[in-house]
This record gives structure tokens, C-alpha cells and sequence, in this order.
């Protein structure tokens, strides 16, 4: 079930979305998933610790959930001091998750990482709804997206570049365009679709943070459509991302261009499920007829040319 | 883990729910995230253990929505996550524990009793019917409290004569618990409540203040020191 993913060749078409998984306090769990990963992508890290938002982060709706976590993370001095040696040692490729709130910043946070071990690609968070400013704002202008890209990829090296687009945009394909034009290896598509919630009794927000990410099945349609925007709208190989829960949702975003999906929401309550999700594909594909070499061919004709 | 509940009771305005224990139970204050298969919710719920019996796992439930409501059917079947999350020291409670309980918090003490047999249990609700809860619990000696009295009337007196208390309630309840066996010197263990997604670290979405910082709460407790509760707030 290889998969070439750009420049990135994957045992198998299933990872993690970004922000769904701490792979070490699973272990510490005894939930051996980043073994089930074809690479364990990592929570977004930015240049300074943040503590996130406060509480409630979390609030289930219909389908799925909304979230607004806020970026937590221990900032990319502890990340790569701390967090990266363990990660490291789990033996997976590790694709690290950058986000900023300013270009400079992705640029830089490329340029720390370029040389570190163990990591085979980058993805530009430039599509998180649940910070004040920066990130999403990157993301929802095709300029931004194409420098910010252009940038990282630049100051990356060898290192490929993924760009991890919104679907709170009006036309995905444009911004798929501005990463493929910035240099990006591949698009990862989507993050979650902007949501809020109330409760009923008080009428207050349901989330204590600026804003709300919805994920689950209930955007699975909507990622569907913009993967399929994506393919239309450029070569780069994709890996898609909202709603993931079986074998079969994996299969629908392969025939909507995909290359590798992302399983996320679906893991909070089957934290093996990316095992599951391999297993069914696999037989899916197995027994589909005409479907293997569709797949397949789909991800040859994403490689560059000139890949190595 | 599927398991099947076998038992449903109401206990006061609250539902005793008891699942086949085809699952690692895990210990005291630890958790497990339960859904029912059939039902709405998407996610599991973080639920501690009320007691564990030979052949069921008992849990004491305050059902607001549909995601615990669908427990409450015997013969649902159940996902069952975990045990996650770290639970009481009860080797930490020495000769005189107290345990104090707030309204649902009444849900990990009775499996915390029938381990510490010394125990004595001070316990406050909001009002009589819920206050019926409090005869889960099998310890020798009880005091509880309704509203207008807060539970943190009869602990004070307790206090005198505690070893340690292992509390759990709400949040303003514990903030208080932990302040007073700050102030007369009282070891205290509170278990904390949050919402969850998953239970294993992954959602960062049950964040509470520890040390005067946002921290996952599945990997720092549920049950904590309760000093960790009392820290000023630090800048990120």
C-alpha cells in the first residue's frame, strides 16, 4: 500500500491529522498508535510557548465536535529540545506542523527544523480558525499563501513543504494554486470548518476562545468537495483530511484525488482507528476492481518529474 | 471494549448504571471514556468508577444530555475506552482519611471507601433528594450537609482529626477544599472534572489551571494534589 506523497514515500496512505494526536502521552497510555501511522504528524509548533485557550475548549455538536485549543504547544526552542528526541524514538517519519502569526515567523521555524533529524516533511498550518490573528488571515489570501509557501520552502532545504489549507475560503482551489506556485510538495486538505455553539440555558458561547473549528463526519462532505477542487486546481498530490472515520470514508477521498488521508475526530474515540481505517482500505482496494490502479495511478502522477 | 449494562437505578435525581466487567477497571479516581453504540453522541464521556463487583462495574451518573442519557437503557451496548488518567494515592491517605464529597463528586467515593475502611465521609448536595446518594458510600462514620451549608462546614471540623482528605465535586468546592487543607496543613487529593474528546492526551481539549497554568487534565489527573490548585496564574 506504498504511497508517494510528493517526495514523501508512505508505507501505507493513513496519518494523523494535525492537532488530534500527542503520539507520546499515547504511548504513555499504552496505545501504541503511532505504530498504525504511515507518519505521525505533529501538534502545529510555533515560535513562542502558548498556552492556548481557555476553557471550554471542546463542545460535541451534531455529527462531530467544535474545538478551540488555541495552538497549545511548548514553542519551538522546548519542541526541539524536549518533545522532537522522543518523537523521534518512536522510529516513525515525522512530518512537524509550523504556524506562525506573521511570514517571517513560518520561515523561521522552517529554517530550525531544516536539519533535524528524523523529520521527512513540513506542513504549514496557515488554516487555524481559533487564534486572534495571523494564521487563517495567511491562508485566506492567495498572495499570503504563495509567499508564505515560497518562503518556507526556500528556507526548508531538502525538506518538503505541505500547505494545510482552510475550507473557510470561497474558492480552495485558489489557494491550492498560491501553494503549488509557492513551491509546496503537497496540500493537505482540509482543516476545520469555522463553528459556534451556545448553550441553551444561558445563551453564552459554548467555547471560551476566539473562535471554533468544527471537525468530524459532519464536514466530511465538505472536505470531500474541497479535495476535489483541489485536484482540479493543481497536480500536487493531496492528503486528505475531515471526517476520516472507516476504510470506506478513506476510499471516497481517494476518488476525490487524494493520495493519504488523515484520520483526527474519529481517533479521540477509537484511538486505533488508523489501524482500522488501513485494514478496510486495504481490503477495499484489494476487492475493488479497477480501483487499486486508480489509486495508484493517482499517486504516481502527483510525483514531481524531477523527484529523486 | 463493548460491554453490555446490565443495571439501571435511579438514586435520587441521579442513575446508577452498571456494565458486564469485560473491561480493565482500573482504580480509584482513575476514568474510562463510555458511549453507547447506538446512540447520538459521537464522542464517549469521561466517567470514574463507582464501585467494581464481581461480575459489574458500577457508575453513578447526573444525566444533562444525550450522550449520557443513551447509557441508561439495560441491554445498551457500551464503548468502552481506557482506564486513562491517574487516580487516588490511597497509600497516601494514611490512618484518618476524609472523604469529601460535593453533589455528583458523591460518584468515585463509595469504590474509595470500601478501600480505605478507616475512612469517614463529609458530603454536601444541593438539596435532600440528591443528598440520598451519600448512603452509596460504606463508610463507619458520614456528615452530610444540604444547601444553604456547604460541605466545607463539617470538613473544617473533620480536619482536626484527618490524616489527609481525597476530595471531589465542583470546581469552586474543590478550590475551597484545597485552600482550607492548604491552610491547616492537610495533605488533600481532589479529583477534577472536564470535559473530554478522548481521554489519552490527544484532544487538549480538557484544560484546567494547575500550577497557574492550562494543563490536559486526562494526563495530570484526574486526581491531583490539591496545592496545584492554589497557584497564581502564570504568564505563558
Amino acid at each position: 500500500m506504498t504511497v508517494a506523497v510528493g517526495r514523501v514515500t508512505l508505507e501505507h496512505p493513513v496519518v494523523n491529522g494535525s492537532g488530534t494526536l500527542d503520539a507520546l502521552a499515547a504511548e504513555a497510555a499504552g496505545l501504541h498508535v503511532a505504530a498504525e501511522l504511515a507518519a505521525v504528524v505533529t501538534k502545529t509548533v510555533t515560535p513562542l510557548p502558548r498556552a492556548g485557550n481557555p476553557p471550554p475548549r471542546i463542545a460535541e455538536t451534531p455529527a462531530g465536535m467544535l474545538n478551540s485549543i488555541g495552538l497549545a504547544n511548548p514553542g519551538i526552542d522546548a519542541f526541539r529540545s524536549t518533545v522532537l528526541p522522543r518523537m523521534r524514538a518512536l522510529g516513525r517519519p515525522l512530518v512537524v506542523s509550523i504556524g506562525g502569526f506573521a511570514p517571517n515567523q513560518y520561515a523561521s521555524l522552517a529554517a530550525a527544523l531544516r536539519d533535524e533529524d528524523g523529520i521527512v516533511a513540513l506542513e504549514l498550518n496557515v488554516s487555524c480558525p481559533n487564534v486572534e490573528s495571523g494564521c487563517l488571515s495567511i491562508g485566506s489570501d492567495p498572495n499570503e499563501t504563495r509567499s508564505v509557501t515560497a518562503r518556507c520552502a526556500e528556507a526548508a532545504g531538502d525538506l518538503p513543504v505541505w500547505v494545510k489549507l482552510s475550507p473557510n475560503v470561497a474558492d480552495v482551489g485558489v489557494m491550492a494554486r498560491a501553494a503549488e506556485e509557492g513551491g509546496a510538495d503537497a496540500l493537505v486538505a482540509v482543516n476545520t470548518l469555522r463553528g459556534a455553539a451556545f448553550d441553551r440555558a444561558s445563551g453564552a458561547p459554548l467555547l471560551g476562545g476566539p473562535g471554533g473549528g468544527l471537525s468530524g463526519p459532519a464536514v466530511r462532505p465538505v472536505a470531500l468537495s474541497a479535495v476535489a477542487a483541489c485536484r482540479a486546481a493543481t497536480s500536487l498530490p493531496i492528503v486528505g483530511s475531515g471526517g476520516v472515520g472507516s476504510g470506506q470514508d478513506a476510499l471516497a477521498f481517494l476518488d476525490a484525488g487524494a493520495s493519504a488521508v488523515a484520520v483526527g475526530t474519529a481517533a479521540f474515540r477509537e484511538p486505533l482507528l488508523a489501524r482500522r481505517v488501513r485494514e478496510e482500505l486495504a481490503g477495499l482496494l484489494a476487492a475493488g476492481a479497477g480501483r487499486p490502479s486508480r489509486a495508484e495511478s493517482r499517486a504516481r502522477s502527483a510525483q514531481p518529474s524531477t523527484a529523486a | 471494549v463493548i460491554a453490555v449494562v446490565t443495571r439501571v437505578e435511579p438514586v435520587g435525581p441521579y442513575w446508577l448504571v452498571a456494565l458486564e466487567r469485560t473491561f480493565d477497571h482500573g482504580e480509584p479516581g482513575r476514568f474510562h471514556m463510555l458511549r453507547a453504540v447506538d446512540g447520538e453522541a459521537f464522542l464517549g464521556r469521561p466517567l470514574s468508577a463507582l464501585a467494581v463487583r464481581s461480575d459489574e462495574v458500577e457508575y453513578l451518573l447526573d444525566v444533562r444530555g444525550p450522550g449520557l442519557a443513551a447509557l441508561l437503557r439495560v441491554g445498551a451496548a457500551v464503548d468502552v475506552q481506557g482506564p486513562f488518567g491517574r487516580g487516588f494515592d490511597l497509600g497516601a491517605a494514611g490512618d484518618r482519611p476524609v472523604l469529601c464529597a460535593g453533589g455528583i463528586g458523591i460518584a468515585v467515593m463509595p469504590w474509595v471507601a470500601e478501600r480505605l475502611p478507616q475512612g469517614r465521609l463529609v458530603a454536601g448536595f444541593r438539596d435532600r433528594t440528591a443528598a440520598a446518594a451519600a448512603g452509596l458510600v460504606p463508610a463507619a462514620r458520614a456528615e452530610v450537609v444540604v444547601e444553604p451549608r456547604l460541605v466545607t462546614a463539617p470538613l473544617d471540623a473533620a480536619l482536626d482529626e484527618a490524616s489527609a482528605v481525597l476530595a471531589c465535586g465542583p470546581d469552586p468546592m474543590l478550590q475551597a477544599v484545597a485552600a482550607l487543607c492548604g491552610a491547616r496543613g492537610v495533605p488533600c487529593q481532589v479529583a477534577l472534572e472536564a470535559p473530554m474528546a478522548c481521554g489519552y492526551g490527544a484532544c487538549y481539549g480538557c484544560a484546567v489551571q494547575l500550577d497557574g497554568r492550562w494543563q490536559r487534565l486526562c494526563i495530570e489527573g484526574p486526581v491531583v494534589d490539591g496545592r496545584r490548585l492554589l497557584a497564581a496564574p502564570v504568564a505563558a
